[in-house]
């Protein structure tokens, strides 16, 4: 073989790598920049890829649908019309990419608000969004530990997860009995979901046998854990994570002979379950309301134009929803300041912008306050239980405070 | 003890699915000496295939088993083109890195195909069996006679049949091979299709008790690397031994110790076997 | 020797300064300061990566473990201990050289392909101690706040600006090291390992006691790269740990080239700044990122560096035919082979130590072939 043609025939395509990157390289570059005339960049960053993608797209199907109709009703900040746009980001569940990410919006595409849907990357992203660079974090997880924090630019969007934990335990004793086993998830939000519940249940009066959970990303069978989570003799499992290996774990149960109740933690959504089991797997659960049990004025509308979004086969779920009302509220808010580039203004006006949002807007559980802290307070907050007959029966919850 | 006998089961079943999973990167990284680190990509890919023709297409589970594979047969040997052959005298290094660029372009394009939704697959095989008041569902139980039925096929036709041979004698002597007039490159190709189609058979009978998603195959990647590392490189029976012993000692010090020990111990296995015996379990001896 | 004019140490200087004036153009821009840091915070991780993998041959796949280590060390340390920055920082490489020489003295037992599972074994244990250990590391809550380094009233570290030149200084002086361990004694040492240790053994090399002091180094530097990534990003997760983590370093150095001065560095200012870019296309980016990776391995294996060194072997070997006289300072004896599989492969390595021994550099026809 003639080594020396070949070494210059390798060198040859090494240079046109090298080049085809540098091409792509200067043609993305320049479809950077920020927006002409009145566009004002929402960021988002999220799980996009990776084993956390559903959920990211899940919100990010609730952010699209909120820009698009906000942007056909119009938008008015300061006597001009203003155009909403999203700007999505994949950070792959990792923080600090999530927080590179934040920057990258804040700095780049001048967006005023980001939203992330992920308590590490929320943590990460305050450190940096009030100091050299000032953006709003529009926040969509239950951890309280985000509120905690006393950032002054972020607005946290669903309940406190601690609200459910009473509820939950006395509903799943009623059904099911005093003992409990530990069945959830091992990531950061099951682990404290598990503690909680832990928490609740023994106050109320009930047995907990040993800590089971196992890690729902990386379990190829759960017929072993689910053995072990048995062999306890419980009449309640607490179970969550991701809504389909959840489902697969109450079959599970189910198959191996479990009679009593379940308590699911809120990152399931029953409705979203029953997609991958069968219905009967699922009874005699106490979990968050589907989104299409509520019964909010614009909750209809939205089922409507979700289904036309997804399709039809596609649950929707409170990422979606909770989202969709949350890009409204903050464009309501940016109305009320009378500016799209102060993030401090916006936070302020949140409050007085609430009772203003269209009806139109209000799907999942409208929230009528924020907190000092800026947690948005929904006063009639529901959970529910899928009876026997497999009707959900709502639960009301009772809110408990952000503070430690 | 109806625990450790249902414990035992689930171990065993598990055994078989790492077994399973575990065969084809054998093949490719026993005998070609290639860390494949795209093989759980290839089980994805198979266990998505397999769902496309079962589900959209609607053919019986076996003949979408049987499609799926032979499509991932000629997507392992492309593989083996595009990627591997060229590198074919780099160092492992690259290999792992091309390897790590082909999983990610194939997790992207099931997520842009497939979206990145869970996806359940079913399976005409339903029932369960009570063995000692220990429960264990039937396609558990064939997961497990698959496992070993096919790891034999395998090692027969390493054995007896010509390509087979071919296999075996690139893996004892590349030189002396290619001396006596066998294509390394044609068994290189043999061999990478072989694994992609081990894998889909793998996916197409695991997949139904968990749940497809552009990242299945990550979970049991690194774990499969362990298995056969710790069964001795190349060796089928260590694949065996070793599929099972992890199994076992996982889902029994889950049981028995706590869920995290659980998870680390086929690594925490690994580091103490390689501590003392540094070529694993059934070391061949293979030429250095 | 005639150090001025080697084009290599030209290019590394031009790259370094280059490097070193960014601020200077985006010192207003948090973004790109912060891309740019975080990259140096890996690409001093990758330096220790380049000391066993790339002087030493040896993959070791443990190297986002000892990331984590340092990460995880300077995190608890200044946060639930109330450890100066400077203390925890120091205690954490200390602790990263530790754990790195214990883990060397049984890994190292093992060869080749046992040794780089066994090492990924070793990285996945420590993201599953990180991850699970709830009560010391907070697991998956992560480790919020961590401090800025003290700057003693003279520097304020929460400065973008002033914490790049920090972490710039630290990557000087791991760039530097590199640069004396190929020059000295120690680094023909490994290299010679690299080429085979058979062949180092027979001369008299300790193999053993030089694998175990490169892999004990390559922690270190692991450890630096990620104290000083914990302070810069504030907050850090287990993912800090993770084996993506591992891979990504694979990556820098293969893209950047193996063994060489200027490798870790460019290889990983680049990888980096071709992830960023491609982010414009979120979760489909992989379906052109990953073909680019497997062309960038399969077209320029020993990377934009050993590319690059490939026009200067040929310049300076056209230069010394003319001036026929021998020695010569070697600086780039072709990155990338370790040790192979096959026999006649490793016959190829072997002659081809032997040649670059005798005074040829890489990119001779012959060495090419094994590339």
């Amino acid at each position: 073989m003639n080594s020396v043609s070949r070494s210059r025939r390798r060198r040859l395509s090494a240079a046109a790598v090298l080049g085809a990157i540098a091409l792509t390289a200067t043609a993305c570059g320049g479809g950077g920049g920020s927006g002409e005339g009145d566009t004002v960049v929402i960021g988002y960053t999220g799980p996009l890829s990776g084993g956390g993608a559903a959920y990211g797209e899940n919100v990010k199907i609730g952010l699209e649908m909120a820009i698009d109709d906000l942007n056909a009703d119009g938008v008015e900040v300061d006597g001009n019309p203003v155009t909403l746009e999203l700007k999505s980001l994949d950070d792959k569940y990792a923080p600090s990419t999530a927080a590179s990410n934040a920057q990258r919006l804040a700095d780049q595409d001048k967006a005023p608000v980001v939203v992330s849907p992920n308590a590490g990357a929320i943590k990460a992203i305050q450190q940096i969004n009030s100091g050299r660079s000032n953006f709003l974090v529009s926040a969509y997880t239950s951890d309280p530990a985000i509120v905690q924090a006393d950032n002054p630019l972020t607005m946290m969007i669903p309940p406190n997860f601690e609200s459910y934990a009473e509820e939950f335990s006395e509903t799943a004793m009623e059904h099911g009995g005093k003992k409990l086993a530990l069945l959830g998830t091992q990531s950061e939000y099951g682990q404290q979901w598990t503690k909680s519940i832990k928490d609740a249940w023994s106050e109320a009066g009930g047995k907990i046998g040993g800590d089971n959970s196992v890690d729902y990303a990386t379990v190829s069978d759960f017929a072993g854990p689910v053995s072990k989570a048995l062999s306890e003799k419980p009449d309640a499992i607490f179970v969550g994570g991701p809504s389909q290996p959840t489902a697969l774990i109450m079959e599970e149960a189910r198959k191996q002979g479990f009679k009593g109740s379940f308590l699911v933690m809120d990152q399931a959504k029953l409705d979203e379950m029953a997609t991958v089991t069968k219905l009967d797997n699922l009874k005699n659960s106490v979990g968050v309301l589907p989104v299409s049990e509520y019964e909010d004025p614009g909750t209809e509308d939205f089922l409507k134009k979700f289904a036309e979004k997804a399709g039809e086969k596609k649950v929707p779920t409170s990422e979606t929803a909770l989202n969709y009302q949350g890009i409204a509220i903050i464009a309501k808010a940016m109305e009320a300041a009378g500016t799209t580039d102060d993030p401090e203004k916006i936070r302020e006006a949140i409050s007085e912008a609430l009772p203003d949002v269209d009806d139109k807007y209000k799907v999942n559980g409208f929230p009528d306050e924020i907190t000092e802290q800026g947690h948005l307070l929904n006063p009639n907050l529901e959970a529910t239980f899928l009876n026997e007959d497999g009707k959900y029966t709502k639960v009301p919850i009772e809110q408990v405070s952000d503070e430690k | 003890m109806t625990l450790f006998i249902q414990q035992l089961f689930n171990g065993l079943a598990l055994g078989g699915v790492y077994c399973l999973a575990a065969i084809g990167l054998t093949l490719v990284f026993g005998v070609l000496r290639i860390p494949n680190l795209a093989h759980g990509a290839l089980y994805m890919l198979g266990a998505y295939i397999t769902y496309f023709f079962l589900t959209t297409v609607g053919v019986p589970y076996i003949a979408a088993i049987g499609i799926a594979a032979i499509m991932l047969f000629i997507v392992g040997v492309g593989l083996e083109r595009l990627v591997f052959h060229p590198l074919r005298n780099s160092p492992h290094t690259h290999h792992m890195i091309a390897a790590v660029g082909a999983m990610f372009f194939f997790q992207a394009l099931a997520q842009a195909i497939w979206g990145a939704d869970f996806r359940r697959m079913d399976t005409p095989i339903t029932g369960e069996l009570r063995i000692l008041g220990a429960e264990i569902s039937a396609q558990r139980i064939v997961i497990i006679v698959t496992a070993v039925i096919v790891l034999a096929l395998l090692a027969l036709f390493i054995k007896r049949s010509i390509h087979g041979q071919t296999i075996e004698a690139i893996e004892q002597d590349r030189v002396g091979a290619s001396l006596v007039g066998i294509n390394p490159s044609m068994v290189s190709m043999l061999t990478l299709g072989l694994s992609a189609l081990l894998a889909t058979i793998a996916a197409g009978l695991v997949a139904p008790i968990n749940l497809l998603s552009p990242t299945m195959g990550d979970a049991l990647n690194l774990k499969v690397f362990a298995i056969i590392i710790l069964g001795g490189l190349g060796s089928l029976p260590g694949a065996i031994v070793g599929g099972f012993a992890l199994a076992i000692a996982e889902t029994m010090t889950a049981t028995y110790i706590s869920s995290a020990v659980g998870e680390a111990v086929a690594f925490i296995v690994l580091v103490a076997v390689l501590a003392i015996k540094p070529n694993g379990l059934f070391t061949k001896a293979v030429q250095r | 020797m005639n150090a001025m004019k080697n084009p290599r140490i030209i290019g590394t200087t031009a790259v370094i300064l280059l490097l070193g004036l960014t601020p200077l153009a985006f010192a207003q821009e948090n973004y790109a300061m912060r891309v740019i840091t975080v990259g140096m915070c890996a690409a001093i991780a990758v330096y220790g990566l380049n000391i066993i993998l790339g002087f030493t041959g040896q993959l070791n796949l443990a190297q986002g473990g000892f990331f984590g280590i340092g990460a995880y060390g300077v995190g608890l340390l200044t946060t639930d201990y109330d450890w100066s920055f400077w203390a925890a920082f120091v205690v954490s490489v200390i602790g990263t050289a530790v754990i790195g020489y214990l883990c060397g003295l049984i890994a190292l037992r093992t060869k080749d392909e046992y040794f780089a599972i066994f090492t990924m074994a070793i990285g996945f244990i420590i993201f599953l101690v990180i991850s699970r250990w709830e009560p010391v590391t907070h697991a998956h809550s992560g480790v919020n706040n961590v401090k800025f380094p003290e700057g003693g009233g003279l520097v304020d570290f929460e400065s973008p600006v002033a914490m790049f030149y920090l972490v710039f200084a630290i990557l000087l002086i791991c760039v530097y090291t590199t640069y004396a361990i190929r020059r000295s004694s120690v680094g023909r040492t490994l290299l010679t390992i690299r080429t085979s240790e058979d062949l180092a053994d027979a001369i008299g090399v300790r193999v053993g006691f030089s694998k175990q002091l490169a892999f004990a180094a390559s922690a270190v530097f692991g450890g630096v790269g990620g104290g000083l990534y914990a302070t810069v990003v504030g907050f850090i997760g287990p993912d800090a740990a993770s084996i993506d983590k591992t891979f990504e370093f694979l990556m820098f150095i293969l893209v950047g080239g193996m063994g060489t001065v200027a490798g870790p560095l460019l290889g990983s200012m680049i990888v980096t700044f071709l992830f960023e870019l491609f982010q414009d296309f979120q979760a489909y980016r992989f379906i052109v990122l990953g073909p680019i990776i497997v062309a960038l391995v399969i077209f320029a294996p020993r990377g934009i560096v050993g590319y690059l060194g490939g026009f200067v072997d040929k310049r300076s070997r056209r230069r010394r035919a003319e001036a026929a006289r021998g020695a010569d300072d070697d600086l780039d004896s072709t990155g990338a082979s370790t040790s192979g599989g096959a026999g006649d492969h490793r016959a190829r390595n072997l002659a081809d130590g032997i040649e670059s021994g005798a005074g040829r550099t890489g990119g001779t026809p012959s060495s090419e072939e094994t590339k």
